[in-house]
């Protein structure tokens, strides 16, 4: 244990230096007299005898210098030296550090926080014990390579063939219920989900036990578990909610457990009808085995866990296997079908990951930005400090001790900006997670945690260290040349950092400018419906609404009652012109679709149908949201439960289906025995996206619909602030049916500037980014001619004392400026262009190439970049040239 | 100034310190005149290396140091040796005549 001893007399000299010195003193003068001593006896005098020793043994201060810097602790002890002139230095120069400091706070703390969010989503392991073998399975169709969620038979024999996963589960995020007896009637979103959901993420309930067995089994399956928050707000966190009956769709459910407060379910919203977060859970209880119908249905996302030591691709072999026993068993429904496997931390971020990684590296470019002002103005410094550091080196201060004075003193600032910038990270995480986009994965997880705290780090000392270099680089230089400054290597450096700057701010600008007219372009696309003037909100129908229907009976008298009930009072409401229902609104991320054939084609082969989207609406939807009927009509009233089966189609799908021929008058049906006549067909809406191609689409009336849609989404066109119909809305349908809960109130442009609101965030971010960055490389160009002028300033006096007139003058800074700039932006061009097809997956209607917005950003380049030189320029024209002559 | 011949080989003072310790506890000036004496001047201690040397060799646990009076009643920081100390000399001189004779070998079969 040696090093501890050293360490612990270290430290004690550390400590207890004035004793350890006093201890040193004493031993060395006695080592020294008794020296002399025998000097003397041998008939010195005392004086000679001193003398005598100091020459043979070395002096005592020497010695004393020697052993004092012998052990470890002198290297800290200098190193608090050096801290603390730095500290001196900086504190004499307040002005220089305060901005230092802001602008290394600037760089890290943008770069700080994008890694958060970064982190977070994408590189942080899923909450899960072994997150790494989750995966997510799909059903994957070979003809289109399109993944599909899971029908619930499938799922039945992949879990039950399979030999690579410890655990398989499901999860249907379909089911919805009402809770009632808690005050007013509450939409829960639930999902059913198998058995051993819980116990493959691996997670421990917070109170009560997960699933049983048993209770995975039809009727047995009356239990529910609650997600925290649903325990806190309708029940009020009380522990005691276990085992009691709650009333949900009308039926009396006992509560088995609750999820632990940080149990977050990581999904992609898209995957789960725009909810990525579930009120409660309720056992699945697929029959065993399930129905043959529920091969053809298909609402199950299906999770994996596989076994210790299986490998992806053994697992993805395994699935491989089951699929083709699968397709030779049922062709008819799993004809071309294969089994996608995706590990599930993948999947979730799949959409979002090159957008955040791209601008991680957007704000790494700003910090590059950053650091090389920050490097222009240690520079600019270390000019100034060239004489103190000649003397420090005349006076015997080696040039490795000089550069340790010197990178210690930037790694201070450094620190101070780094942990500043940290500072400011930490106390926005909260604002920053409330301005991200709202189905961004993850976003619950967003978190300064220790991962950030090293990245800060890492990227602090980095950039500290790389513009701590620069003054070492000039120390070395001007020690060379004996303390006079070396200007011609000087300036070469500063210029070039100033051309690498205009270059980076021009690849960011241009990769804004990218993104913005993309996102311009985007929002100027014709949603094909009116989103002015239009208030939305969800209704919820009970069971007592749905009760006894069967598929394709069309039991909807209920429904229709209770909506024409309401469609009678709503329209009442002064300041509303019309109403109307529909199952699934644009843009709100709820979708349905389904397979049909056409009277009269031949049907299709095994495994392939024709699918469209599909659209319960009420009379009056096309009127009430201004979707054109181009030919034939639209619904009414008399579209209705006893009325003949009609639908409307857009113009896609009249395109896609029956080309140059009119479609009115063809009839089609949906696997049942009914033909539906098609007497209208409106125009194409963009349902699923701005950014995405409108799809064929079928219309029915909502009374003739074939399956029970209960959660109609009303819809309101208004002559005053939609948002002011909200509350009498609310009120109507309270007093109409109380247990009727009313949900997703928004107005149609909140659906239009949500469903960009991830194109908008990324755009945003990367325009802040490159404006700072246009303004820091401006300040760079700035101070970079400011010094070029006060260097050539007695030039100047010659020339116009010559005769040179001021223009000239002005020009010749102003062409020096522009040359830089000129080499700046021919370097940035050429990354723009080289950087910019790796963002073309996130642009929409404009080319990574984009010529009108390089020249745009080139442009605005070039106007700030001269106006900021034009102020040194100008300085220069107008110096005297007797005072400048005078000048030094 | 010491001459070439007055040199230590690299790392030896440490050696001849543990020795010079080993006897009795002694200080730093008594190491200097034994190893001087012994060796009839052939070796001349620097007080810096020995001060160095002896911080090192302390804080390795080969030696412990005391104050205590000396020989003519001055305060004297007196060097022994430790038990580790005792065994790292015994391994020291082991190598060293290994070294010694192996060099001696060479040097005689040229």
């Amino acid at each position: 244990m040696s090093w501890l001893r050293s360490f612990a007399s270290g430290l004690r000299a550390l400590f207890r230096k004035e004793q350890v010195d006093r201890e040193l003193d004493e031993e060395l003068s006695g080592f020294l007299e008794m020296a002399s001593e025998e000097k003397v006896k041998g008939g010195m005098d005392h004086q000679g005898a001193l003398r005598e020793v100091r020459l043979e043994r070395g002096s005592l201060g020497v010695t004393k210098e020697v052993v004092g810097t012998s052990g470890w602790e002198s290297f800290v002890l200098s190193l608090w030296q050096d801290l603390r002139f730095a500290g001196r230095t900086l504190r004499k120069n307040p002005g220089f550090a305060t901005v230092v400091i802001l602008t290394m706070a600037l760089g890290v703390g943008a770069n700080t926080g994008i890694f958060t969010v970064v982190n977070a989503v994408v590189l942080k392991p899923l909450p899960y014990p072994d997150s790494d073998r989750l995966l997510t399975l799909w059903e994957r169709s070979r003809s289109d390579g399109l993944d599909s969620t899971v029908a619930p038979s499938n799922f039945y024999d992949w879990r039950a063939q399979n030999r690579s996963f410890a655990k398989m589960a499901a999860i249907d995020p379909y089911p919805d219920f009402i809770l009632n007896g808690t005050g007013e009637a509450q939409r829960l979103s639930g999902a059913d989900v198998t058995g051993d959901f819980f116990s493959l993420l691996g997670t421990r309930m917070g109170l009560g036990r997960d699933f049983l067995a048993e209770e995975d089994r039809p009727g047995q399956n009356h239990v529910v578990i609650l997600s925290y928050g649903t325990w806190q707000r309708y029940f009020s966190g009380r522990p005691d909610i276990l085992r009691q009956a709650v009333t949900l769709n009308g039926a009396a459910y006992s509560v088995v457990g609750v999820l632990p407060r940080d149990f977050s379910f990581v999904s992609k919203a898209a995957d789960y009808q725009a909810r990525n977060q579930f009120d409660l859970f309720r056992p699945m209880a697929l029959p065993v085995p399930p129905p043959e119908w529920m091969r053809g249905t298909h609402p199950l996302c299906v999770l994996a866990r596989m076994r210790p030591g299986v490998t992806l691709q053994q697992a993805q072999a395994d699935l491989a296997g089951i699929a083709a026993n699968l397709e030779r068993l049922y062709p008819n429904q799993d004809k071309e079908k294969g089994i996608a496997a995706v590990p599930l931390g993948q999947h979730v971020v799949a959409d979002v990951r090159g957008a955040l990684l791209t601008l991680l590296a957007a704000v790494g470019l700003l910090l590059l930005i950053t650091s090389a002002n920050i490097a222009n103005l240690v520079l600019t410094r270390a000019t100034a400090r060239g004489q103190e550091i000649a003397l420090r080196a005349a006076l015997g201060a080696s040039l490795a001790r000089i550069s340790r004075q010197l990178m210690t003193e930037s790694l201070v600032l450094t620190a101070a900006g780094g942990l500043l910038g940290l500072l400011l990270v930490y106390a926005s995480v909260p604002a920053l997670v409330r301005h991200l986009p709202p189905d961004l994965p993850r976003k619950a997880e967003i978190a300064v945690d220790g991962r950030v705290l090293i990245f800060t780090g890492v990227v602090a000392l980095a950039a500290g260290f790389l513009f701590g270099l620069t003054p070492i680089f000039h120390a070395r230089g001007s020690l060379r040349l004996g303390g006079r400054g070396v200007a011609g290597g000087r300036s070469r450096l500063r210029s070039s950092l100033v051309v690498g700057q205009v270059a980076m701010a021009l690849v960011l600008l241009a990769g804004a400018g990218l993104m913005a007219k993309s996102l311009w372009r985007l929002l100027e696309v014709p949603p094909g419906f009116r989103t002015e003037h239009v208030l939305t909100a969800r209704l919820s129908l009970p069971p007592q609404y749905t009760n006894g229907f069967k598929f394709g009976t069309g039991m909807h008298r209920a429904i229709s009652a209770f909506q024409r009930r309401l469609l009678d009072r709503v329209r009442a409401i002064p300041g509303v012109q019309s109403a109307a229902f529909a199952a699934y609104l644009p843009l709100s991320g709820v979708d349905n679709s389904w397979s049909f054939e056409i009277e009269g084609r031949p049907p299709k082969p095994p495994g392939e149908s024709d699918e469209v989207n599909y659209r319960p609406v009420g009379p009056g939807y096309f009127e009430t949201m201004s979707i054109p009927v181009s030919r034939g009509r639209g619904f009414t009233a008399a579209d209705n439960e006893d009325g003949p089966l009609v639908i409307a189609i857009n113009e896609s799908m009249a395109r896609t289906f029956w080309g140059a021929a009119d479609p009115i008058g063809q009839r089609v049906s949906f696997s049942e025995d009914k033909w539906r006549t098609i007497v209208g067909i409106v125009g194409d809406v963009h349902h699923q996206g701005l950014d995405l191609k409108a799809a064929p689409e079928m219309y029915l009336p909502y009374a003739q619909a074939p399956n029970v849609e209960a959660r109609p989404t009303i819809v309101l066109r208004t002559s005053v602030d939609p948002l002011n119909i909200a509350i009498p809305l609310q009120k109507v349908v309270a007093e109409i049916d109380r247990t009727v809960p009313i949900d997703r109130v928004a107005t149609m442009q909140d659906l239009v500037t949500n469903s960009a609101e991830q194109p908008r965030f990324r755009t945003a971010v990367i325009l802040t980014f490159s404006l700072l960055a246009l303004f820091v490389a401006s300040i760079g160009l700035y101070g970079v001619m400011s010094q070029v002028v006060s260097q050539r300033t007695q030039e100047f006096g010659i020339r116009m004392a010559l005769g040179a007139t001021r223009g000239g003058v002005l020009l010749s800074v102003i062409g020096q400026a522009a040359k830089l700039i000129g080499i700046g932006i021919a370097l940035g061009l050429t990354g723009a262009a080289l950087l910019s097809q790796t963002i073309a997956r996130l642009l929409y209607g404009v080319a990574p190439l984009d010529g009108v917005t390089f020249a745009g950003v080139t442009a605005l380049l070039v106007i700030v970049g001269l106006a900021a030189v034009y102020v040194p320029a100008r300085r220069a024209a107008k110096c005297d040239p007797m005072w400048s002559l005078r000048y030094e | 100034m010491a001459d070439k011949q007055g040199d230590l080989v690299q790392g030896t003072l440490d050696m001849l310190i543990l020795k010079t310790v080993a006897l009795e506890p002694i200080h730093g000036y008594g190491i200097a005149v034994r190893i001087e004496q012994v060796s009839n001047r052939v070796f001349k201690v620097n007080a810096g290396s020995l001060f160095v040397a002896l911080q090192r060799l302390n804080r390795a646990g080969f030696i412990r140091s005391e104050w205590k009076a000396s020989e003519n009643n001055r305060r004297a920081k007196y060097y022994a040796l430790t038990e580790y100390g005792r065994k790292r000399l015994a391994s020291e001189t082991r190598d060293w005549g290994r070294q010694v004779s192996a060099i001696a070998k060479i040097l005689e079969a040229t």
